[in-house]
């Protein structure tokens, strides 16, 4: 099947879906107010899945985003209430390049896996957030709400803006760069890579910062959805990054026959469509409406593996 | 221009202990065909490799048209128009085919930082079409692909620079009849254009046909070189392994064994896109062989019967076990092996051991009485057949990615020797082994054939096949088209005249 026909059923799928959780909460799904929620939801977590996306192309899985995002957000409420937007954008900019940046380092350089890696920089991440809420000295900037003036990059139909520019931007660099290409590259064949000239270490780098923006971008984004962010220790960062977890996984899903980066929104406003779905009918947040994500996403990943051929090992 | 197009003096390249070349001299006249030829593990690869600028030489100098020559790496190559084509895969499965042609190259195609597809599409298209090879569907990714189209297309990537010294590391071996006949048109056309290239090949016939002169490799050093035209196989081969062997390594015999008990009966089977309604039985103490043309899903056939496509339709049936084959786990509990074509892809843990690769297979019997498996048999069994086989490696543990294709090949295929088979899947067994190790594998068939036991013999190989085979099996468009027994009219001409 051509895939610009797959994406219109794909569109045409989701949009009958739409209507028949319509149909069963009685017309409450589509109204205005509810379709914004769910789409003002979907985007910090499409800024993080893109960013695995990234990750997942050269190889790399990291664990500690969720980190970033809590450490990058208080730098967003601290310059934010300082200096306003730019002190928001810059602030959550710095912190989320410069922490996914490191994390690079770390994986490229010493060759620990990544996953291995990230959950001890996302302990790192973690206690140092705890300690800059709790410490009497840092208490003031790091534990107080963002300047409510300051949701607007959150807001409709800003964020819907923001959402286009930045889809195109990254669908272009994802699969209209040399820089693209060469993760890709890496994450397929790391060896022929380097065999034909690139250099590894130095696209793992260049990676690290375009990730680094985006989750810095998205820290951006979600404290000022949020206003507040919370700290705690225990790995309980992961939280954060679960659904674009969701999301990243489902759009690599469904990359045979969408490109991933264009996936990514679509996948979101599926998982956050149901997750919305779940909660009309009552089903209770957490533990259950996760258990049906999980679910959702075998389900979802065994279709989409379907024909997949084994090897002899 | 005249005078030699590369010259090397006294190179030298070590990896760790081992010696992988010494003191090499060698000399490329322009508009030279060079076959290099050597035992598996005698530095061929690793000579092209230098050349190449994969790897760096220890010591000694290298000239390209008298200029000093030490590239740094593929690009430094490619800028001095040498291009090679790697023994192992090397294209990258999840881009797209015209990435990969240009992949490292595609600044050219790049504005503002934005590479421009259409543009490497057609100049992809423009690279297929001068050289005359067969165009896969550009913006399909490679890693679908099949081995023989993925080489076509890291051909044409080498092919792209237009390289006045093109390097082939045992190109043919992955290639079909029809493939092979166009990279030999291609290869009169670049000689034509004035340039050089080098093939390594262990098909010694083939290399006298299509070279000009040969070099023998043998412990990583230069033998000796001689003229094609002044030259014989069996010289060749003598000077390769510094013993006889001789050419008639085949079976020399015309019967067929096809008069013992059915092992393996295969009725209206069909796997959707590749096999359609083939049905065949094999016989034990038979070797039934499959040939056809690329396309022909002849090596579909070895993935059907072991259980790893699903079936569409029809039935893979063992006959004395009595079991209906529907997964690679049920064939390999019930005495078959399968040796696939692309080992590096499905055959081998390409980062695990010696030992491990060995003993794979044989777990079960390596259990001891608690139910573990015994350290102490996996090393006896891979120490074993690493003699057996002469596996060329520093130690049972040394891990399988670090050596040669052709010792690589060698464990892919041993590790099923050491089992009781009732039925063994051959898929280009003797791809990028060497004359020595091609005797030893024929024998090594002749053997399994005296002890009853089935065998499948895929190859890309006419001359394998009309060698081994009891009976062949043309097939075209995934289909059976006709069958030769060996008491019959068992020439490459009638096969051919079906095939294509």
């Amino acid at each position: 099947m051509h895939p610009a026909l797959f994406f219109l059923l794909f569109l045409a799928a989701i949009a009958v879906c739409a209507c028949i959780a319509n149909l069963l909460t009685g017309g409450m799904f589509l109204e205005v107010s509810n379709a914004k929620a769910i789409f003002c939801n979907c985007i910090y977590p499409c800024f993080v899945a893109w960013a695995l996306c990234f990750m997942f192309a050269c190889g790399y899985t990291d664990l500690s985003l969720g980190g970033v995002v809590v450490l990058g957000s208080f730098a967003a409420c601290a310059c934010g209430n300082a200096w306003g937007y730019p002190g928001l954008l810059i602030g959550s900019l710095v912190v989320g390049t410069l922490l996914v940046f490191f994390n690079f380092f770390i994986f490229a350089f010493t060759k620990i896996p990544s996953w291995i890696a990230s959950i001890s920089l996302a302990m790192i991440y973690e206690a140092i957030a705890v300690f800059l809420r709790a410490n009497t000295g840092t208490r003031t900037y790091f534990a107080a709400e963002l300047n409510r003036s300051l949701r607007g990059l959150a807001l409709w139909p800003t964020n819907l803006i923001v959402l286009i520019i930045a889809l195109l931007i990254i669908y272009v660099l994802y699969n209209r760069t040399g820089l693209g290409m060469n993760a890709r590259a890496i994450g397929g064949n790391a060896d022929v890579s380097k065999v034909l000239g690139i250099n590894i270490n130095r696209t793992l780098l260049c990676i690290g910062l375009l990730c680094g923006i985006l989750v810095g971008f998205a820290s951006a984004i979600q404290e000022s959805y949020n206003v507040l962010t919370t700290a705690m220790s225990g790995l309980v960062s992961l939280q954060m990054i679960y659904k674009p977890l969701a999301i990243a996984l489902l759009a690599q899903v469904l990359q045979k026959r969408i490109n991933i980066i264009l996936a990514v929104p679509f996948c979101a406003l599926i998982i956050y469509g149901i997750f919305n779905l779940m909660t009309f009918f009552g089903v209770p947040s957490g533990t259950l409406q996760d258990l049906v994500l999980g679910a959702f996403l075998i389900l979802f990943g065994a279709i989409g593996q379907k024909g997949t051929k084994e090897v002899v090992k | 221009m005249s005078g030699p197009i590369l010259e090397i003096h006294g190179l030298n390249k070590s990896f760790g202990p081992t010696y992988a070349n010494r003191n090499i001299d060698f000399t490329l006249e322009r508009g030279e065909i060079r076959g290099l030829i050597g035992e598996n593990g005698s530095g061929k690869s690793t000579l092209l490799s230098q050349i190449a600028g994969i790897y760096p030489p220890d010591s000694g100098e290298m000239f390209i048209g008298g200029e000093p020559y030490r590239p740094k790496n593929v690009q430094d190559a490619y800028a001095r128009r040498v291009s090679m084509v790697l023994q192992e895969l090397g294209v990258v499965g999840n881009l797209p085919v015209a990435v990969n042609v240009f992949f490292g190259r595609t600044k050219q195609f790049t504005k503002f930082g934005i590479v421009d597809v259409k543009a490497v599409n057609r100049a992809t298209v423009e690279q297929f079409e001068r050289w005359g090879l067969p165009m896969p569907p550009l913006n399909q990714n490679v890693g679908s692909m099949m081995i023989e189209t993925r080489k076509m297309i890291e051909l044409t990537r080498a092919m792209s620079i237009e390289p006045e010294i093109l390097l082939l590391d045992e190109v043919t071996q992955s290639l079909s009849l029809n493939n092979r006949q166009k990279l030999y048109a291609l290869l009169e056309t670049h000689k034509k254009l004035g340039h050089s290239a080098i093939v390594i090949t262990h098909d010694v016939e083939e290399m006298i046909e299509i070279c000009d002169t040969i070099t023998v490799l043998r412990d990583g050093a230069v033998v000796g070189s001689v003229r094609c035209d002044q030259t014989t196989p069996d010289e060749v081969k003598y000077m390769m392994v510094g013993r006889e062997i001789s050419g008639g390594y085949y079976r020399e015999d015309n019967d067929v064994n096809d008069g013992g008990d059915v092992v393996l009966r295969v009725s209206d089977l069909s796997v959707s896109g590749e096999l359609e309604d083939i049905a065949f039985d094999v016989h034990a103490g038979e070797i039934l062989g499959f040939c056809g043309l690329s396309d022909s899903g002849i090596h579909a056939v070895g993935r059907a019967v072991f259980g790893l496509s699903r079936h569409s339709s029809g039935d893979v049936y063992l006959v004395p076990n009595d079991l209906h084959v529907t997964s690679p786990t049920q064939a390999l509990r019930n005495n078959m092996g399968y040796v696939p074509k692309d080992r590096d892809a499905e055959a081998l843990m390409i980062n695990a051991s010696i030992r491990e690769n060995f003993s794979l297979p044989s777990y079960t019997e390596m259990e001891g009485a608690a139910g573990f498996i015994s350290p102490k048999r996996m090393k006896k069994l891979s120490s074993d057949m690493v003699e057996r086989l002469s596996v060329k490696c520093e130690s049972i543990m040394q891990k399988a990615s670090s050596l040669s294709g052709g010792n690589k090949q060698k464990i892919n295929l041993g590790r099923w020797l050491a089992k009781d088979l009732k039925l063994l899947i051959l898929d280009c067994p003797t791809r990028g082994v060497d004359v020595g190790v091609k005797a030893y594998i024929y024998t090594l068939m002749k053997n399994a054939q005296a002890s009853g036991i089935a065998t499948i013999l895929i190859s890309d190989e006419l001359t394998e096949v009309l060698g081994m085979a009891d009976r062949l099996l043309v097939m075209k468009d995934g289909r059976i088209t006709k069958e030769i027994r060996r008491d019959e009219n068992f020439s490459e001409q009638s096969v051919i005249e079906v095939m294509i």
